[in-house]
């Protein structure tokens, strides 16, 4: 028997190493502690790390999960790329039996889910209310404690340190796989000082990524050969050394430079085609419910109760996950491309990001569709 | 079939899907969808399918004279029957854009027949359990399930050999797609389990693919 501390530690080793990969862990309902019914009810998708993570943070709070099937695959990931929307959400309420052991029907999911479910159609077709609980897990207990108030911090992503850190080891750990198995068979000497290599240059990437501005980054590119080719000539460096100068150097500004932006929350200089949108607001359709402020993990908007509507103060942060779009009940918010060209809100609500960044994953959500047919 | 872990592949382009799913089955989808149409033959009477896909099995049952409810989760899907029983009579098709688990918003024993091909595979053990229990409560008393879908082999041997063919097909379809459906251990026993009488169950393609039909008891 190996002791669960033991076999927890090794699990979120893997998880997070290899976190780029889905690890499903069996979706329905968890009981935290002792709940009755009237505990809370949390919901969340099938990530392992994700659904342990929760369960860590909630000892000695009662509680029921619900874990969602989204493909193994991590909240916000899942979210925005259509494996954690409505179908699941309503699927998990519907058949965990859930329903039969609380009285209430209000459920509290993460804060990053807000891209990819619709909170208002999980509410009509499944009945349950929906709220959009604090992003992070080790919240929750804070959060259930302030009456499910959010506080400021509560919303907000973080790119700090301990979360570079995870990316980090999240694409070191495959790389130096992928870098280790033809060094063991070629020149095993070396794997070892390949591994720390990769691990540097993984811990380089995420520490400087947000500051080199997206138009450094080019030059940036062009400029590293140019140096390493020049400084291997007055070095004396015959042909073999000058090609593998401007090979090693150009490969090493590619790595350092390329678009982690769905590892980081930031957006630099992301080569997306939405990186050039812009959201904006149709003011005379925003009626103040402000569902866009609760949802947004970059705090863009600010509440204007004095007029009855919300400002988009500070765009400049705006991380396109389309969140605020996604729950607008009026259809207030929507994204500009580079050429004026509007976005509407159901193009975000029905197409998700596929594993290459682009929005083609169509999720239906049922609109217009009758809950029943009639049995006549 | 090992091959039946693309699955997931074809339902990201759903124009595809029929050729593609034709292929991967080495044409037994096709005898599979027949088998269960005739299974049911329920001439006039309402059928409920669930996850109807681009409806190959919707048509056949349509051609046997039943009128159909559809139900799937994917807009695209339901395009592709739209357009493909364009011809049929108007109260022979009911389409519905939603997931399975919302079976429980149809009114109790209010269809002859209940129909999946290859649409439990897609859901968790959970759900199945869920799914299917609800198709017994809006089955009518005597009424008809048939079911379709990938299963486990029987045999030990068989098995393994299985699960060693399926891995690469479906680390392949995950890094396509992000998700891949998982073979059913026991169909049989898991309509069983919901209440139902079984009545026959027959396998294709080295036993990878299955058909269970039963009856809801009078």
């Amino acid at each position: 028997m190996i002791p669960r501390a033991v076999s927890d530690f090794v699990r979120d080793a893997l998880q997070t190493g290899f976190r780029l990969v889905p690890w499903p862990t069996e979706p329905g309902l968890r009981a935290l502690g002792n709940p009755g019914p009237l505990s809370p009810v949390l919901v969340t998708g099938n990530f392992d790390l994700t659904v342990r993570r929760v369960m860590r943070a909630m000892r000695g709070v009662d509680a029921w999960l619900v874990v969602a099937p989204s493909s193994g695959i991590n909240v916000w990931c899942a979210a925005s790329g259509g494996h954690l929307s409505t179908h699941q959400v309503i699927t998990a309420l519907k058949t965990s039996g859930v329903s039969q052991r609380v009285r209430h029907r209000r459920a509290i999911l993460p804060q990053l889910a807000a891209t990819g479910v619709i909170a208002r159609e999980v509410e009509r077709r499944a009945h349950w209310q929906v709220k959009f609980g604090p992003v992070y897990a080790r919240d929750i207990p804070r959060y259930l404690a302030q009456h499910e108030k959010k506080s400021e911090d509560m919303r907000r992503v973080r790119f700090g340190l301990p979360e570079r850190l995870e990316m980090a080891a999240s694409w070191a750990t495959p790389m130096a796989l992928v870098a280790a198995i033809p060094s063991l068979l070629l020149r095993p000497a070396w794997t070892p000082a390949l591994v720390v290599l990769v691990g540097v240059i993984a811990l380089a990437v995420f520490t400087i990524y947000d500051r080199v501005a997206a138009r450094r980054r080019r030059y940036l590119i062009a400029a590293a050969p140019l140096t390493a080719v020049a400084a291997t000539a007055l070095a004396g460096g015959g042909t073999a050394a000058l090609i593998t100068a401007a090979l090693a150097s150009a490969a090493a500004a590619a790595v350092l430079t390329y678009d982690y932006s769905g590892s980081t929350p930031i957006e630099g200089g992301s080569h997306f085609r939405e990186a050039r949108w812009h959201i904006k607001l149709d003011f005379d359709r925003c009626k103040g419910v402000y569902f866009c402020w609760q949802v947004c993990p970059e705090a863009c908007f600010d509440q204007r109760p004095d007029i009855g509507k919300v400002e988009i103060s500070r765009s400049d942060s705006c991380i396109r996950c389309g969140a605020c779009v996604v729950q607008c009940p009026t259809d207030a918010l929507y994204f500009e491309d580079g050429g004026g060209r509007r976005i509407e809100p159901e193009t975000i609500r029905r197409f998700k990001l596929n594993l290459l960044g682009r929005r083609s994953v169509r999720v239906g959500y049922g609109q217009g569709a009758p809950a029943s047919t009639d049995s006549g | 079939m090992s091959s039946l872990a693309l699955m997931r592949l074809l339902e990201s382009a759903p124009l595809r899907y029929d050729k593609g799913m034709r292929l991967l089955t080495l044409g037994a989808i096709d005898q599979v969808r027949t088998a269960l149409a005739a299974a049911i033959d329920v001439d006039g009477g309402r059928v409920l399918e669930i996850g109807c896909g681009t409806g190959a099995l919707t048509e056949k049952l349509i051609a046997r004279g039943a009128r159909v409810t559809a139900l799937d989760q994917n807009p695209e899907m339901l395009e592709q029957v739209r357009a493909r029983l364009a011809g049929a009579a108007r109260d022979a098709l009911v389409l519905v854009e939603r997931t399975a688990a919302e079976i429980d918003s149809f009114a109790e024993q209010s269809f002859e027949a209940v129909a999946a091909s290859l649409s439990l595979s897609e859901m968790s053990r959970g759900e199945r359990s869920f799914v299917l229990r609800q198709a017994f409560r809006v089955l009518r008393a005597g009424g008809v399930i048939a079911l379709a879908d990938e299963v486990v082999p029987r045999t030990g041997a068989a098995r393994l050999w299985h699960r060693m063919l399926r891995a690469p097909v479906a680390a392949l379809t995950w890094a396509m797609v992000g998700s891949v459906s998982s073979p059913i251990p026991d169909l049989a026993a898991e309509t069983a389990a919901a209440g139902f009488r079984l009545r026959s169950e027959r396998r294709w393609l080295c036993e990878t693919l299955a058909m269970v039909v039963g009856e809801r008891p009078s």
